[in-house]
Formats: structure tokens, sequence, C-alpha cells
């Protein structure tokens, strides 16, 4: 009994970590030009999208999940 | 069935699916897959008609910042070795190549532009990063695959030119 409960444990600490190997099918780099179009940015006027958090932020009372910079340039 | 080979099996079968990937570079020394491809003239162009030249394909888009950075320099590695067995291959991957040729009247570069529309290519070279830089020797064998560029990069790209000239 405790062998097999063990046996259990192990295998569902395993399936959780059988989800790191990379997921398919992902955006090759070669497929990204229409999402590397300027327009496509997340974020298109830094200035006035801080701002705006910053308005959000006070009238919510709370702050974040409002992402970050980043992106790239589709490239990898 | 003792306690160490179970977990064995089971480590094993679980994280199977994670070791296979088709995003495993082109096998260095193995042949290079043909292909062929129209330039900017609108000829078919295949990999084949380069034999005997050591062969320098790159695989970039005009939207991609690093490919942009780094034509201006293989333009140059291109001239340095012209006529000495070296040629530069510019294998442009988008869909819709306007922007390319936009991009390369205001950059030309005096090497040939090969025009992968379907990105079958990009598919057959297993093409993972963008630039990506495949460099072949005369016997039309891959010897270097390079899956991005940051500056310095070119200073290899000098050094196994070299190499494969001396062979």
């Amino acid at each position: 009994m405790r062998g097999w409960a063990g046996m259990a444990l192990v295998l569902a600490g395993m399936a959780s970590v059988s989800a790191c190997s990379p997921i398919e099918p992902w955006v090759k780099p070669y497929e990204r030009e229409h999402l590397a179009d300027p327009i496509m940015s997340f974020n298109p006027d830094p200035v006035s999208s801080t701002y705006l958090d910053h308005v959000f932020e006070s009238r919510e009372g709370s702050r974040g999940a409002t992402g970050g910079v980043g992106g790239g340039c589709g490239c990898n | 069935m003792n306690c160490a080979s179970r977990l064995l099996c089971l480590s094993v079968l679980t994280l199977l699916p994670a070791l296979g990937s088709a995003t495993e570079p082109l096998p260095t020394g193995a042949p290079a897959p043909d292909f062929a491809l129209n330039n900017l003239a609108g000829k078919s162009v295949s990999l084949g008609d380069y034999k005997g030249q050591i062969v320098l394909m790159n695989f970039w888009g005009s939207y991609c910042g690093p490919c942009r950075k780094e034509f201006p320099i293989l333009d140059q590695i291109s001239h340095q070795y012209h006529g000495k067995g070296v040629t530069l291959v510019g294998i442009n991957v988008e869909h819709d190549s306007a922007a390319a040729v936009d991009w390369l009247k205001e950059t030309p570069v005096s090497f040939p532009i090969l025009l992968d529309v379907d990105s079958k290519v990009s598919k057959l070279y297993r093409v993972e990063g963008m630039p990506n830089t495949v460099i072949l020797d005369r016997k039309g064998n891959v010897r270097y695959v390079h899956r991005s560029y940051h500056a310095g990069v070119e200073n290899e790209y000098i050094d196994q030119i070299r190499a494969l000239m001396r062979e």
C-alpha cells in the first residue's frame, strides 16, 4: 500500500514536469512578419501608457498585471 | 520489479515527449538539402548551381532588426571574398516580398537574394532563430550553423570561411 502511494506521488510529480517540453506548434521566426509590424505592438506610446496605467492604478486602488516592456523584434 | 527500476521506467516514459524536438539544427557534415528558389529577377536558382564553392546562406527578413544590422556586414564579407570561391546567398523568408524589395533598394547588396515565399526552404533547413546562417563547404555539406546574430559573430563567419578555404 505504501509502495503504491509513493509511486503515485512520483508519477504526479513527473507528469507536472513533462509540460516543460517545447510547446508545438509554435510560431516560427520566419512566420512573424505580421507580428513584427509596429501596429501590432502592445504598447505603442510608452509615455501615455505609463500615465494611463497610473490613472488606472489610482482608481482601482491596486496595481500590477499591466504588462511591462519587451516584445522584441519577432526574431527568436 | 523493484522500486528503482519502476522509477526509472516511469521517468523515461513521462519525460520522453520532451526529448523529441523538430528544432534541432541540421547535422554537421551531412549534405545540405537541395532546393530551387526564384531570385529577385524571377529566375530560378538552385543550390546545386553553387557546388564547388563555399556557400554562406543567410535566412533573413526585413522585419527583423538583427538581420538588417547584419546585412551591410555580409555585404562587406561578400566583397572581401568575391572571386575566391566563396559565395554568399541571402534567402528572404517573407511571404510578401514587397517589403524586402523596398528595403533592398535602400540597402543594396552585391550577393544574390532568393525569395522563400512559402517557407519551404526555411522548414527544410530547420530555421529556428533569425537571422540564421548556414555555411556549406565545397562539397555541399553543412559545416556551421548560426542561429542568431549579435555583434562580433561576423568574425566567426570569417574564421570559419577561412578554415573551409584551407581545406
